[in-house]
């Protein structure tokens, strides 16, 4: 239990990168951008909770947004990576390679 | 389009919206106005209009109190826990009118300045019944009178032929406003009850 707690808050805590991630390259819509997180098995467990998250970013100005036509249906809101995001994106990069390498150095010598 | 899909969804929004209540209204606007489009979204890629696949998109989406509680996580929004204020609040717009109305303006400032409840709900909590009891038994006193001039006092002045004849006591009329004062006395208690539910679900709101 507590085990699925932790693994809850760590899904939680890196989902915003994640999201970041997604938007580096190019714009997308909230739809879109569920989807393409739902696709990857194991990151995603209520896909509604992305939209307080693209809400507190858009508020915290990592991500802005503009309205796009639609081929179908009304148009959307496409979120896009700020320069505050790029760099808290990058910032996130340098210490997670660490953050990752730190901890398989001591698990997987267990896993193997 | 099929109507109990739709039924599902508006529930559905409804919900969450109501789950959403403490966080800033342009937060809320926000979340539950993207929510909705992402339903519309996915639900323009179902094969078929089902009522299950469209359960199932939503249960994909996940419980609006979950999404809620995340919510109010992410924005640092302290859960409004229902305590003593809400309870003093709801008891004092029902009787605080009685207390020379002074009670129930207290109830209305606790009603307002509680996070419990959303807008429309204490909209409804002012609006129904103004004074709460107080206010029915007053609206109650203003009709009686009224209908007590009206009738029954005996023979009045035909002015147009200066002839005295019986005045009409509307004996079919009376069921009307029997019903009436009926409703005048049960809004208020209805509407107490509702905001008591909706305190109470956002209680368990905050121990889930």
């Amino acid at each position: 239990m507590a085990q699925e707690a932790l693994l809850a808050q760590m899904r939680r805590g890196t989902l915003q990168y994640c999201v970041l991630a997604l938007l580096a390259d190019e714009e997308r819509y909230g739809f879109d951008l569920v989807r393409a997180l739902a696709e990857v098995d194991g990151m995603v467990t209520g896909e509604g909770t992305i939209y307080p998250l693209l809400s507190r970013l858009r508020r915290d100005r990592l991500v802005e947004t503009t309205w796009q036509e639609s081929p179908t249906g009304p148009p959307r809101r496409y979120y896009r990576l700020t320069e505050a995001g790029q760099a808290s994106l990058e910032g996130f990069l340098r210490e997670w390679g660490r953050f990752r390498d730190a901890v398989d150095h001591f698990v997987e010598r267990k896993a193997s | 389009m099929n109507s109990t899909a739709d039924r599902a969804v508006n529930t559905y929004l409804e919900r969450l919206d109501a789950d959403l209540a403490d966080l800033p209204r342009a937060r809320r606007r926000e979340i539950v106005d993207e929510i909705a489009e992402h339903i519309a979204e996915a639900r323009a890629e179902l094969p078929t209009e089902s009522e299950a696949e469209t359960r199932s998109l939503l249960e994909r989406l996940g419980d609006p109190a979950d999404i809620a509680a995340d919510a109010r996580q992410r924005f640092g929004v302290v859960p409004a826990r229902p305590g003593w204020m809400e309870t003093a609040a709801l008891v004092l717009l029902l009787f605080g009118g009685f207390v020379f109305g002074v009670g129930w303006i207290i109830g209305l400032v606790l009603l307002w300045s509680s996070a419990v409840w959303t807008p429309w709900e204490k909209l409804l909590g002012t609006l129904v019944v103004p004074g709460g009891l107080a206010g029915s038994f007053f609206l109650f006193s203003l009709w009686a009178v009224s209908a007590d001039s009206g009738h029954g006092t005996g023979p009045c002045l035909d002015t147009n032929t200066n002839r005295t004849i019986e005045c009409g006591s509307g004996g079919g009329s009376n069921v009307l406003p029997l019903v009436g004062i009926g409703l005048l006395f049960v809004a208020p208690l209805i509407t107490t009850a509702y905001l008591a539910l909706r305190m109470r679900r956002r209680a368990e709101l905050v121990r889930a």
